[in-house]
């Protein structure tokens, strides 16, 4: 189509954007402005008002008044807070495991059989799947008399009494990771697929020259190639399974006890069923610096950008 | 190179897919027998499989509200975000005042999980006057930061003599954006429209905080909803979740190079 | 100017006749060909035949009609059998339904289990109540 007209060299573009008139400055501005807004209101306003909340105490029929560190000191003492921070490290330790399944799987598909794509479909299909449909299907393989889990183990004679998975203090908590890893394994598999095809085969092809075995080839060239692709994974898994609130309140609502009660899921509690804003707002803070911190220790031991990324 | 017999690997595979799809499977069956509710051991394949589980759901909740109420908050929010996005992501391509600033908020705000928000956005929410309405339901996945640059990364791609070809020939901006580059970028917009659907369709924890009347509930929230009342008493459950997953899994497979395509451009571009 | 729209004239057939148009429209047509003959099918009625333990028609028996509400089902109307043992009730309000007759001095029917595609949907028992004595 336009294609026809004379091409103009690419610098004088730079330079006729340069020339940006105020009218074009001010379209520009327009145009982020929608986006602008959004992200005003839902992101950042919101970390500030949690930042200002949290140090206030405050519930929708009293005056806000400021009581300093308060809030932060009741978090010291709190057992649920520091029961649900550590569910909630234990659901990121768990992402490697699930990233380590995913990647056996990525070099399964990756190689050169036939139906891959369907084997691709079908292991991805859980992924965009809604969480409360998955959580309840859980639910129900994991119940004590009539789930598939206790039929089998039953079956094999793992075990003689069905196992109560979402009713064990034990069992509770790795339950519900199993699940996530469940929905998210074909996420984590598309990735590193994606990492996988992008490593040059003259790479492999030199390897082969060079007598290289199968496991050489594994740990010399894939894992570290992958590096940024298996980062990447982990920081949107972390964040995704972190943030995992319709699970964990549909399959156990955090119980037994407080079992499997993690950050997000307290903060819920906190603000929507006790309605204690204020403490809710300071557990936040803390849920988010943790989560930054960790986004960041994972990009520095990637040594590269692979954190700063979130699929919500 | 040697080949090495590739039964192994189907092996593997087909058990791993079966890991997969079986909890599809056991919900599928239960949903039109209901039967291993009561009966142990479970039977593999459905005894007199009927669809009156279906029924029951239909009439026992408002099923077609709450699809409905699903479907309007989506395409409200698949249609913000296409437009705000594009938008967003053109003027990230030109040089601007300020962009730099621009550039690292955006990268900023793509860390604070949606979660961390919850109690100030339900708080300006209603501030706004929009609890319990579609476009509250909506707001704030108006605009994804990560489809902007999915967005930026396919306009840049788009060669700039075509852009100042078109400013020669005098077109107003809006019908450069328009004519030339939407069509340009329509691989970007698929992955948007995915992304959105995926993200507003399975949205749960927004709507369980701001809606107040059942006349106003998605279908997660029916569906959790659901579970608290009907629980495990008989296969209407099931047949509900299968109702809720359906449109799902077909638009996924209507779609599926578009929806990896997407997910991983979305992931990596970002 | 014309040079720039050019490309979006002819494809309007591109657009509408793709998978992502088609099936939704399928689903949609057979969504509106189901309500169709839903509604023209829910005058609520049920009709069957009453007989007796050796299979004769009886005449002057009472069924009644029972409609499923939340765990139990709940006595919503009855009517009486006619001179060839059948009967014919309309205005069934549900979709989960069960129907048992009786007449003095030959006893009661069992009852038995309907279950409907659609709130009152018309429907012929397939197979007759029976009571279990001798007319």
């Amino acid at each position: 189509m336009a294609m026809a007209l004379p091409a103009a060299p690419e610098r004088r573009s730079t330079s006729f954007l340069r020339k940006a008139t105020t009218r074009q400055a001010m379209l520009v501005w327009c145009f982020l402005a929608p986006s602008l807004l959004v992200f005003l209101l839902y992101r950042i306003l919101p970390l500030a008002w949690n930042i200002v909340l949290s140090f206030q105490a405050w519930s929708p029929l009293k005056p806000a008044v400021f009581i300093g560190l308060e809030n932060y000191e009741e978090m010291l003492t709190d057992e649920v807070f520091w029961q649900s921070l550590w569910n909630t490290v234990f659901i990121i330790l768990s992402a490697p495991v699930g990233i380590a399944m995913a990647l056996g799987l990525a070099l399964l598909v990756n190689s050169n059989i036939s139906g891959r794509n369907l084997y691709r479909t079908l292991i991805f299909l859980s992924y965009p799947l809604m969480t409360v449909a998955v959580a309840i299907i859980w639910r129900w393989m994991y119940d004590e008399r009539v789930g598939l889990l206790n039929y089998v183990a039953r079956l094999l004679h793992l075990t003689d009494t069905p196992i109560p998975f979402l009713n064990s203090f034990f069992w509770a908590l790795p339950s519900v990771v199993v699940a996530n890893i469940w929905q998210m394994l074909g996420f984590y598999m598309i990735i590193l697929l994606t990492g996988l095809q992008n490593i040059p085969s003259s790479l492999f092809e030199a390897a082969e020259i060079d007598g290289a075995t199968a496991s050489d080839r594994f740990w010399r060239i894939i894992l570290p190639l992958l590096r940024p692709s298996i980062f990447l994974c982990f920081v949107i898994g972390m964040l995704n399974s972190v943030t995992s609130f319709d699970l964990v309140y549909v399959m156990t609502g955090g119980g037994p006890g407080r079992a499997t009660e993690i950050l997000v899921t307290y903060i819920y509690k906190l603000g929507f069923v006790q309605t204690r804003f204020d403490y809710a707002a300071a557990v936040t803070v803390v849920f988010f610096i943790f989560l930054i911190t960790v986004a960041w220790a994972a990009n520095r031991i990637s040594g590269g950008n692979a954190g700063a990324r979130d699929m919500e | 190179m040697r080949r090495s017999p590739t039964w192994p690997i189907h092996l593997a595979l087909i058990a791993v897919c079966f890991v997969m799809l079986v909890p599809f499977y056991w919900v599928l069956k239960t949903s039109v027998s209901g039967e291993n509710i009561f009966t142990f051991p479970p039977s593999i394949i459905p005894r007199n499989p009927h669809l009156f589980y279906y029924v029951d759901v239909w009439y026992a909740i408002p099923f077609a509200r709450y699809f409905l109420n699903s479907v309007i908050v989506s395409v409200i929010t698949i249609a913000a975000n296409v437009v705000f996005n594009a938008m967003a992501g053109y003027a990230l391509t030109r040089e601007f005042r300020g962009k730099g600033f621009i550039l690292i908020l955006f990268l900023s705000c793509m860390m604070v999980p949606f979660q961390a928000t919850i109690i100030p956005a339900y708080l300006i929410t209603g501030q706004l006057g929009l609890l319990n309405s579609y476009v509250g339901l909506a707001l704030p996945q108006f605009s994804t930061i990560i489809c902007i640059f999915v967005f930026k990364a396919s306009f840049d791609a788009i060669p700039g003599s075509l852009i100042d070809a078109a400013k020669v020939d005098g077109l107003p901006e809006w019908r450069i954006v328009w004519t030339i580059m939407l069509p340009l970028a329509k691989s970007a917009m698929a992955t948007n429209v995915i992304l959105s659907f995926i993200w507003s369709w399975n949205n749960f924890l927004w709507p369980l905080i701001m809606t107040r009347t059942p006349e106003m509930q998605t279908l997660p929230l029916g569906l959790a909803r659901f579970l608290s009342y009907q629980e495990d008493t008989t296969g209407a459950l099931y047949a509900f979740c299968i109702m809720v997953l359906a449109p799902g899994i077909l638009l996924f497979l209507l779609a599926q190079k578009e929806f990896i395509q997407g997910l991983t451009s979305g992931a990596t571009k970002g | 100017m014309e040079a720039y729209s050019g490309s979006r004239q002819h494809g309007w057939r591109k657009w509408l006749l793709n998978r992502f148009v088609l099936v939704p429209a399928a689903i949609l047509a057979v969504a509106g060909a189901w309500d169709l003959y839903a509604s023209a099918h829910d005058d609520g009625l049920v009709i069957g035949q009453v007989l007796d333990a050796q299979g004769k028609p009886v005449e002057g028996a009472e069924v009644t009609l029972w409609v499923f509400s939340f765990t139990t089902f709940a006595e919503n109307r009855s009517v009486k059998t006619g001179s060839d043992g059948s009967f014919r009730i309309t205005g069934n309000p549900s979709h989960h339904i069960q129907l048992s007759a009786a007449k003095p001095g030959i006893g009661a029917s069992q009852r038995i289990p309907i279950r409907l595609y659609f709130r009152s949907q018309n429907t012929k028992l397939a197979a007759p109540l029976v009571l279990p004595g001798k007319a």
